[in-house]
């Protein structure tokens, strides 16, 4: 008995020094923290008044390590004074994150945003008008690929852009006699039925409700890619025989059993590692993922390719894209220093940079990423890129995560056969309408 | 002087709790009653229609009654398997460093953060995953069954999912509680012929009581809660299979951005709550 | 009778060691599969048909962790946060357990009720409230502001059963102590908490997985790389497009190494006859 008390006082004892120590310990550092990124000036020698731009985005876990940071460092040198600090966070709960920011008023000066949230910052008078402050500085805007603008002020600039073209894993596809990737539906659907079997489907489509964008990537690219359109006059128009065309050649290749198992909590990320197992013969899938599949399946003999449009259909197509787009928040103190920032990223020299480590493509119409000259697969991707248009009509919605949800929801209920073709359809249009 | 006693020894605790979260709770209530809350700046007081809209939403009761399938499976079973093995590690036929082996093993579900389990079992229940590969090898199925992505098991798998991440929560909780119960009590009983299912039954179970109703309660609060697992799994599908109280209130606020809506339900969920609250409060007066 | 009882024991030791291998294989084979997928290259995670060793084997995603210094402070945070939580909600919890399990005061019950049901409002909703009482606090991005909020997480848990705890304890305890004149916090610290080890153990391992695991605030009330914790470090590898598979269940199994360790240091005080011992006199 005494023995045990003994032990057990001993371990008491630790306990509390611990609390003490660390308390002690962990308290002090923090503080100082706080003071050093108000005054540290990066060196420690000078004083001058100095700017640190807060930087919020994901990009530079996503990029390969340090290269951000370079050209932040770069960005520091040509222009003195100026400081940023680059605030990193998974991709994942950047949105919520944002919202707690914008909601708190301490929003990070410069913030990397989605097409799909920045109506919705915008409204909440978070985001800062850019097309003010590209007036301010006589920005020549016709450099710019694309701005994102709600009711005529822009409030995202796309920096870079992944499209996302048909991925065809060509040693399956001529297994089934297919010998070269499918350019329009009926071929798509024959192609998908012929290399379906023993453990291969011919298409992986990601439809999970968590991260709803496969009916953006992979269901309404369809329609894009045939001229289509899911919005009419700006309001939803899902009911058109664009989007139910599309939607029920999808169906037909669900019912022939060529979709690759649960699709239903797919999400991006798996439907690539599907394709680069030789599970799913086809993918249409990012730009960027043709680096991932290299290094991972070196073996795997793919290709790229536009995406498949409707039988006959001779105009341009639709590509689908996911941009990595910039803003500045209405609450920051340093607004010019933030133009400066988001200016020298979209110069033509930064932006064919950042395009190349990324593989994506140039949010500067005139920079030219080195990486499409040298690589066979790249340069096929830009030339589809140039022949068609960037689509993706999701970009700017109010909402729009959600708008893909409900419509994921009764998409899924279709594809069980739990609901006809009409009245997914309706009820996906009805829900739209009520978000607009 | 004496009276005042233990009100400090409770003041800590208090000041902490009425601090960190009276002043947001309260504030949740306060969006509750207004519109279009933190996405204006000017926001107007709409009384109780936010829960008027709640209620008579249908999502809300398919999400209700999923919580509860969700809760009281994952719950039963934490206690169920928390109770089994911490009997089993308790047992005195076992020398000391086999248990401790098995100890280790147990509690291993609960070293990880939950977007690792998340991640960690839809590999494993993947169509073409490892369970599923043995599924189909032994013949029990055909082909690989979609665990996760139909809805007539989604509902099912996120629950076992569940269960394998909170059991260690009883186990150790439990094994803590036979340290409590005097030897003398079963040597009494087996001089009195008592089999091993009667002492655990009329010793052991008894003993625990308290820290067993004491954690059902909370296991409840908490499973109810229980949102990350369930969004980084199945998102609330497919369409509902799995739709619950948290992920439906998630969805309301940072995807539909109506944090009014969403803080609504919030309270909602709260109250329901509060009812276990009070059982567990009348428990303690009944001990009392 | 002897020989009967030894023969019922051996068959009763056959059925324990039989549901402790079942359990053990429910428990355990999904780490053993999160370990062997940390050793496999990328594209071997989702091959068809599986299997445990590959011909990729490599420690490459540790030593990829274990060289990269941001990755090392995410541990660092991640203990300092983790241990000083566990610490500092053991010292408020028994405090107050033992006002709750001891004394009878006006405002009891309430103050129960709140404890327990502050925690019933999804974390989530709290969230943006919750933010922006911390940015006011000037608790914003430092470890103060963590620790404090999980507490405020792990607090009711600990009250709760460090009370149900208290209660199983025979009062004759206190009093024969306050006979001696002992004050109450003398009687805490001297006759109760030697006694109560195994439960702070229980308590002080379940608020150290909780504040250890915790994701979502961690993000929200951090702001900077130099104070995140491991489980943002976990889900930064998960990225906008693909994932680093390998090096999230490396840095898991890395991070729940020292958690088993510490568990399995301080597992010594479940071992039987310690309280009993404590009760019975």
């Amino acid at each position: 008995m005494k023995k045990h008390s003994l032990k057990a006082r001993r371990g008491l004892g630790l306990l509390a020094t611990a609390a003490l120590v660390l308390t002690a310990a962990g308290c002090a550092p923090a503080a100082e923290d706080i003071t050093e990124t108000a005054t540290d000036t990066g060196d420690g020698t000078t004083t001058q008044a100095e700017v640190v731009l807060e930087f919020a985005q994901w990009w530079e876990p996503e990029l390969p390590d340090g290269s951000f940071r370079a050209l932040m460092d770069e960005f520091e040198s040509q222009n003195p004074g100026i400081k940023v600090e680059l605030l990193s966070g998974p991709y994942s709960t950047t949105k919520e994150q944002l919202f707690a920011g914008a909601a708190s008023g301490t929003m990070a000066d410069v913030v990397g945003l989605d097409g799909a949230w920045v109506n919705d910052f915008a409204k909440t008078g978070s985001l800062a008008d850019m097309t003010k402050l590209m007036e301010a500085t006589s920005y020549d805007q016709g450099q710019l690929a694309s701005q994102i603008q709600i009711q005529g002020s822009t409030y995202m600039i796309p920096i870079v852009n992944f499209v996302y073209p048909l991925y065809t894993n060509d040693d399956l596809l001529a297994s089934a006699g297919v010998t070269s990737p499918p350019t329009n539906r009926t071929e798509f659907r024959a192609a998908a039925k012929a290399v379906s079997g023993a453990g291969v489907h011919g298409w992986a489509l990601p439809l999970s409700l968590e991260a709803p964008n496969g009916i953006q990537n992979d269901v309404m690219s369809w329609v894009w890619a045939s001229g289509g359109s899911m919005l009419k006059d700006g309001q939803p128009d899902v009911t058109n025989s664009d989007v139910s065309d599309a939607v029920e050649f999808i169906k037909n290749i669900w019912d022939d059993g060529s979709i690759a198992p649960g699709s239903f909590t797919m999400k991006e990320q798996d439907k690539l590692e599907e394709f680069t197992n030789g599970r799913a013969a086809m993918i249409v899938s990012s730009l960027s993922h043709i680096n991932v599949i290299r290094d991972s399946n070196p073996e795997l003999n793919f290709s790229v390719s536009a995406m498949p449009a409707v039988d006959g259909y001779t105009g341009k197509r639709g590509i689908p894209y996911a941009s990595w787009g910039i803003g500045v928040a209405e609450n920051s103190e340093h607004k010019a220093e933030a133009w400066k920032l988001i200016s020298f990223l979209m110069s033509e020299s930064t932006n064919a940079k950042l395009s190349s480590i990324a593989n994506a493509f140039p949010g500067n119409t005139t920079a030219s990423p080195d990486f499409v000259q040298g690589d066979e697969l790249f340069g096929e991707a830009f030339e589809i890129y140039q022949s068609g248009f960037p689509a993706n009509e999701f970009v700017g919605l109010p909402v729009a995560e959600q708008l893909m949800r409900l419509f994921d929801e009764q998409f899924q209920l279709y594809l069980d056969d739990d609901i006809s073709l009409n009245d997914m359809l309706k009820v996906a249009q009805e829900s739209w309408v009520d978000k607009f | 002087m004496q009276a005042l006693t233990p009100y400090g020894f409770v003041a800590p605790v208090t000041v902490l709790i009425l601090i960190l979260t009276f002043i947001p709770i309260a504030i949740v209530i306060g969006y509750s009653t207004l519109d279009n809350v933190i996405m204006t700046p000017e926001s107007k007081f709409v009384g109780l229609s936010n829960y008027f809209t709640i209620l008579t939403d249908g999502t809300f009761y398919v999400a209700a009654r999923n919580s509860f399938v969700f809760t009281v499976g994952s719950v039963g079973a934490h206690f169920v398997l928390g109770i089994t093995f911490a009997s089993l590690l308790n047992s005195r036929l076992l020398p000391g460093f086999v248990k401790t082996i098995f100890r280790a093993i147990f509690i291993l579900p609960w070293l990880f953060t939950v977007a690792i389990i998340a991640i960690l079992w839809r590999m494993l229940l993947n169509p073409n995953g490892v369970i599923n590969y043995f599924l189909v090898s032994s013949g029990v199925v055909d082909v690989g069954v979609e665990w996760l992505s139909s809805r007539g098991t989604a509902l099912l798998a996120v629950t076992f999912i569940n269960i394998w991440a909170g059991y260690p929560f009883f186990m150790v909780t439990l094994l803590a509680g036979l340290q409590g119960i005097s030897r003398d009590l079963y040597e009494a009983a087996s001089i009195d012929g008592a089999k091993p299912w009667q002492q655990f039954r009329h010793i052991t179970l008894p003993q625990l009581r308290p820290i067993i109703i004491s954690m059902v309660i909370l296991d409840m609060i908490w499973t109810s809660q229980q949102f990350a697992l369930i969004w980084l799994t199945t998102g609330g599908g497919p369409f509902d299979a799995t739709e619950m109280l948290p992920t439906y209130t998630y969805k309301l606020a940072f995807s539909n951005y109506e944090f009014g809506l969403a803080s609504a339900s919030a309270v909602i969920i709260l109250l329901l709550s509060m009812v276990l609250a009070f059982f567990y409060i009348r428990h303690q007066k009944a001990r009392d | 009778m002897a020989k009967t009882r030894r023969a019922i024991d051996r068959a009763s030791r056959v059925w324990v060691i039989v549901g402790l291998a079942l359990g053990a294989t429910f428990a355990g084979f999904p780490v053993v599969w999160m370990i062997s997928s940390s050793f496999k290259k990328n594209s071997e995670i989702f091959a068809y048909p599986p299997s445990l060793l590959t011909d990729g084997f490599s420690a490459d995603a540790y030593l990829s962790i274990l060289t990269d210094p941001e990755k090392l402070r995410f541990f660092a945070n991640s203990y300092l946060v983790a241990l000083s939580v566990t610490a500092l909600t053991l010292v408020v919890a028994v405090l107050a357990a033992y006002a709750f399990s001891r004394y009878e005061f006006a405002g009891r019950k309430s103050l129960n009720l709140i404890i327990l049901s502050v925690q019933a409002v999804p974390p989530i909703t709290l969230l943006i409230p919750f933010f922006s009482l911390i940015v006011t606090l000037r608790l914003y991005n430092t470890y103060q502001g963590l620790i404090l909020t999980y507490m405020v997480f792990t607090l009711p848990y600990a009250i709760i059963m460090m009370t149900a705890y208290f209660n199983t304890l025979s009062k004759e305890l206190d009093e024969a102590a306050k006979i001696d004149g002992a004050n109450p916090l003398k009687i805490l610290t001297r006759v109760i908490l030697p006694i109560s080890v195994p439960a702070m153990v229980s308590v002080g391992t379940y608020t150290f997985m909780i504040a250890w695991n915790e994701y979502l605030f961690a993000l929200t009330l951090t702001r900077t790389t130099d104070m995140r914790t491991v489980p943002i470090g976990i889900q930064l590898l998960m990225g906008q497009m693909s994932y680093e598979w390998n090096e999230m269940m490396a840095m898991s199994v890395l991070g729940a190494i020292p958690i088993l360790l510490l568990f399995l240091f301080f597992q010594r005080y479940f071992i039987g006859g310690l309280t009993a011992g404590g009760i019975k006199n």
